[in-house]
């Protein structure tokens, strides 16, 4: 099996990845650019949305990606959210809210909200539950998340 | 994970060049095949990525017949205000398919590929009588979709050929077109039974043209000719429901699996054809008006 170079948008900079076509964007970020950020928590199925990040400001799942797949996107993972040294208004308002509890859902979770804000800025409980239907978490029970969003949505905490 | 030759072509000729190769498959939103290549359920020689290949993602009007690229992701599909207007049943069908992070990768034409029997914008195609293109670096062909599906996961898809577009008539006059799904967990639940129903109305207010078509009742998503002539010319009125439970007892024999007794499946299959039918009467009404 032949490497292959793939060439796209990490969170804003140009970056460029050689690795074998076997290898899900998923194990590129953890592995070959060490950000974990994006985890694995179903075994690569697709359920979890642990994996998620954001692709040409769409959610998707890191892994169900090859690699070679991602040729001239724009990714932004979790690490990617923070701006001139600040969190991100979701970042701060899922802690305020109580929306992080053992954490391993809120990566994603918080960059499918991001997602969901950018295309709808104040959406219903509905259209939150809805579009988190692909990030599951077991300890929040999902409430503190809903609220976590309507705080980032009204302006957030401080910004 | 397993090895194959990866390939990426960019243009349509390229893309029929890529898949002469022997055993060559096509990698589009891998929401499928990914996860299946992961778990060591399937294996390929040489696999064709179509990230590249932007001319087979389009929703196009072509006067006559609606137009869609294989490629189009099924958020795509559920965002078109031209969908909308056109096959409402599509766009609620493509709405329905898993998790956001799924539909923004999933592809039409990996869903008709797949050729699951529970497959959801299946239905909502085969009520529209839509016709795929096929191509390869031999020609290419056209074949109704209802022909293209063979079996569980088994298509008339030959070795080198690919789906190029999926294409469909619009409905005039007083009609309406609705798709319902009934699943586990509402979010990212597989099909226990999903339907889709297109009905006409003349200006007597009977049913002068209705389509149903059910899906995870029989080896392939299938049209239901005998319900379909069972209710044609008929009145859209509530006893409606008998006419479908014998029609559908003759019509269906589902199994039983993991996902659902037969039992459950036949008694979901009439309430679900019924509830469908009486949406796209509604909005038959309302376009008759
Ligand atoms: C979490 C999750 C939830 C899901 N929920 C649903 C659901 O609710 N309803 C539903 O119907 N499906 C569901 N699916 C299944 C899957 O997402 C869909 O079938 C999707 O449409 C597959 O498209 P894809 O582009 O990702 O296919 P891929 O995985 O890229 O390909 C699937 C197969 O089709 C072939 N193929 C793809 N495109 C073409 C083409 N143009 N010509 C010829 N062959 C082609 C490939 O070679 C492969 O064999 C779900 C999947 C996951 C992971
Ligand atoms: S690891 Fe669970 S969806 Fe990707
Ligand atoms: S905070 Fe633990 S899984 Fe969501």
């Amino acid at each position: 099996m032949k490497t292959i170079t793939v060439s796209f948008l990490l969170n804003g900079k140009k970056t460029s990845v050689t690795s074998l076509p076997n290898r899900t964007l998923l194990d590129v970020l953890r592995e070959d650019l060490g950000l974990t950020g994006a985890k694995d928590a179903c075994g690569g199925e697709g359920e979890c949305g642990a994996c998620t990040v954001i692709m040409n400001g769409n959610p998707v799942n890191s892994c169900m990606i090859f690699i070679g797949q991602i040729e001239g996107t724009q990714i932004t993972t979790i690490e990617g959210l923070m701006e001139k040294g600040e969190f991100h208004r979701l970042q701060k308002s899922f802690v305020e809210a109580g929306a992080v509890q053992c954490g391993f859902c809120t990566p994603g979770a918080i960059l499918t909200a991001k997602t969901l804000l950018d295309n709808n800025p104040h959406p219903t409980d509905h259209e939150i539950r809805e579009g988190l239907s692909g990030n599951l978490c077991r300890c929040t029970g999902y409430n503190k998340m809903i609220d976590a969003i309507h705080l980032a949505e009204q302006g957030g905490l401080d910004d | 994970m397993q090895e194959f030759n990866y390939h990426r072509p960019i243009t349509i000729t390229e893309l029929k060049e890529c898949l002469s190769i022997p055993g060559a498959r096509i990698l589009a939103g891998g929401t499928d095949i990914v996860p299946r290549m992961r778990q060591g359920k399937f294996s390929v020689p040489a696999l064709v990525d179509t990230s590249g290949v932007k001319a087979m993602r389009f929703i196009e009007d072509q006067g006559s017949e609606i137009v869609l690229g294989a490629l189009t992701t099924h958020q795509e599909a559920a965002d078109s205000p031209l969908l909308q207007n056109i096959n409402p049943a599509l766009v609620t069908a493509a709405e329905s398919i898993g998790c956001q992070q799924t539909r923004c990768r999933g592809t039409l034409g990996g869903n008709i590929a797949n050729a699951s029997p529970a497959a959801d914008t299946l239905p909502a195609l085969l009520i529209f009588d839509a016709t795929l293109l096929l191509q390869s670096l031999e020609g290419e062909r056209r074949i109704p979709l209802e022909e293209f599906l063979l079996g569980p996961g088994q298509t008339d898809l030959l070795e080198g050929e690919f789906i190029h577009s999926i294409s469909f008539k619009p409905m005039i006059g007083s009609w309406g077109a609705a798709f319902i799904k009934i699943g586990k967990r509402s979010g990212m639940a597989i099909s226990v039974a999903n339907t889709a129903v297109a009905v006409e109305l003349n200006d007597k207010g009977k049913i002068s043209d209705i389509r149903i078509a059910l899906g995870s009742v029989a080896p392939t998503v299938i049209r239901c000719r005998k319900i379909e002539q069972a209710l044609l010319g008929k009145e859209p009125e509530p006893a409606l429901m008998k006419e479908i439970h014998k029609a559908c007892q003759e019509e269906i024999s589902p199994i039983t699996d993991i996902r659902s007794s037969a039992e459950y499946r036949n008694h979901a299959a009439e309430v679900i054809i019924h509830r469908a039918l009486e949406s796209a009467v509604e909005q038959a009404k309302e376009r008759g008006r």
